[in-house]
């Protein structure tokens, strides 16, 4: 494996500085949406400046369904294949996934303190507690990589979690719902048309474009980060392995 | 039929080697007891409030129980390195696998056998066939999602560890559910709003399926090294 000398030519430096333009294209249409939300959206009738959570908090529960759609197709691409791109999709998607997880469940908290009157010991909410079951059970997927035999075996044991995880969660989700729930029904998808006005539709879709594009971006700078730690891991393996396998070695 | 003499034969040998050894189910009935006895001060129960409060503490005792049992399942094959001899017959990961769950299924019936009478003794639970069929369905489920955990957190470090932050996520349908029947059948009355007859056990039941189906195509790939 030839160094490649850091230069114009240098695709490394190239694909850094694709990312780096990427992430801030991804900021400013996050400002975009800060603006859509904040200003050009008209003011709830009923909820009041409490109802423009709703932006990110929708926006950024799609953008974690998505990762984790993403983390079962990588586990099962390399369940399949052994494909190592979809190892590594599935971890940077995990992170980022439970990032937006967070953020969803921080955002519906605040509001459902002043919409509820909130309160934990009595609220046990359906999608509440689902989504809590899925951030746990992502966790347990990073944690099974943290403790497993580093390579194949860890990448082999995550993606059956990451493949059954998937699985669990409308489980987890229909099962919880047998209790009564709280959580507003669907908005935008509602029989009849979305149950809202055309400017607050824009505003949410403006925000979904760019909590979408946040969210590739970081998972794309995070699959970049393992790779390179992967090359860089390999790399001293192979090191090590021609040190060993030298006439004189040591 | 080669599948289920092979699970029929693994599970056989599992409960031998207990029938002789004698470590886990002794082990298990005391936890399930002293579990009993702590939920007895903790709780201050008395005649009254002893049976509205036994559903939930079934469910916890029944899900620590499990998560002890199926730990021990695959972390004993780990230690003296049998898993491996198993694995290099032409047996097949997935019908070992199976017969693993069914002998972990067994161990944990037999501790259900000493846990719901206690509750009839010690905190005057009504226990009626009711019961003991929910029981029974989220047994099944809960054993074979438990041990393909149990055979995954065996490969790490770790494991004891590993093993409750995967499995209880994915066992909340079964204690949902669960629960939820156990509450209904012990407090005599119909499930009402709540559900038709039977319905509760039918869902059981496709969780079972399920999770069987799930946990014996996945085994391939953990036991797989």
């Amino acid at each position: 494996m030839a160094e490649v000398p850091p230069g114009p030519t240098d695709p490394e430096g190239a694909e850094n500085r694709r990312l780096t333009a990427l992430a801030g294209v991804a900021v400013a249409a996050m400002l975009v949406a800060g603006w859509a939300i904040f200003v050009y959206a008209p003011q709830d009738a009923l909820q009041g400046p409490v109802q423009r959570i709703f932006y990110l908090h929708v926006a950024s529960a799609v953008a974690a369904f998505g990762c984790f759609a993403v983390v079962l197709l990588g586990s099962l691409a390399f369940l399949w294949r052994g494909s190592l791109v979809g190892d590594r999709l599935g971890r940077a998607a995990a992170h980022v996934g439970l990032v937006f997880t967070t953020v969803t469940f921080l955002m519906g908290v605040v509001w459902a303190k002043p919409i509820w009157n909130w309160d934990p010991t009595r609220t046990w909410d359906a999608r509440l507690t689902s989504t809590a079951a899925l951030w746990v059970i992502y966790a347990g997927y990073l944690l099974v990589r943290r403790l497993a035999p580093p390579g194949r075996t860890a990448m082999r044991l995550a993606a059956v979690v990451g493949v059954i995880g998937f699985v669990d969660v409308p489980v987890v989700y229909f099962s919880v719902e047998w209790w009564r729930t709280l959580h507003p029904g669907p908005v935008l998808t509602a029989p009849g048309g979305p149950a809202m006005p055309a400017p607050m539709v824009v505003a949410y879709l403006v925000t979904q474009a760019a909590v979408g594009l946040l969210c590739g971006v970081l998972v794309a700078i995070h699959y970049r980060v393992q790779a390179r730690r992967d090359a860089a891991l390999a790399r001293a393996v192979a090191a090590q392995l021609e040190l060993a396998s030298a006439p004189e070695g040591r | 039929m080669r599948f289920a003499g092979v699970m029929l034969a693994v599970a056989a040998k599992d409960l031998r080697c207990e029938l002789r050894g004698k470590e886990l189910l002794p082990a298990l009935t005391q936890f399930v007891v002293l579990s009993l006895v702590i939920a007895g001060f903790a709780f201050d129960l008395d005649a009254s409030s002893g049976p509205r409060l036994s559903p939930g503490i079934l469910w916890l005792v029944l899900v620590f129980a499990g998560l002890l049992a199926f730990g021990r399942t695959f972390a004993a094959e780990r230690d003296v390195g049998s898993l491996e001899a198993m694995l290099l017959t032409p047996a097949g990961a997935p019908a070992i696998f199976a017969g693993k769950a069914l002998g972990a299924t067994v161990l944990l019936v037999a501790c259900e056998a000493v846990l719901l009478p206690a509750m009839a003794v010690f905190l005057a639970s009504p226990i009626s066939p009711a019961v003991v069929a929910t029981v029974l369905l989220a047994t099944v489920g809960m054993a074979w999602l438990g041990c393909l955990f149990a055979a995954l957190a065996a490969q790490t470090r770790a494991r004891e560890l590993l093993l409750p932050v995967l499995a209880l996520p994915l066992w909340i349908p079964f204690v949902v559910v669960g629960s939820r029947a156990v509450q209904v059948a012990m407090s005599g009355g119909g499930f009402g709003a709540w559900a038709p007859a039977g319905q509760p056990y039918a869902v059981l039941l496709d969780f079972d399926i399920l999770f069987l189906v799930v946990s014996s195509l996945a085994a391939r790939f953990v036991l797989d090294d």
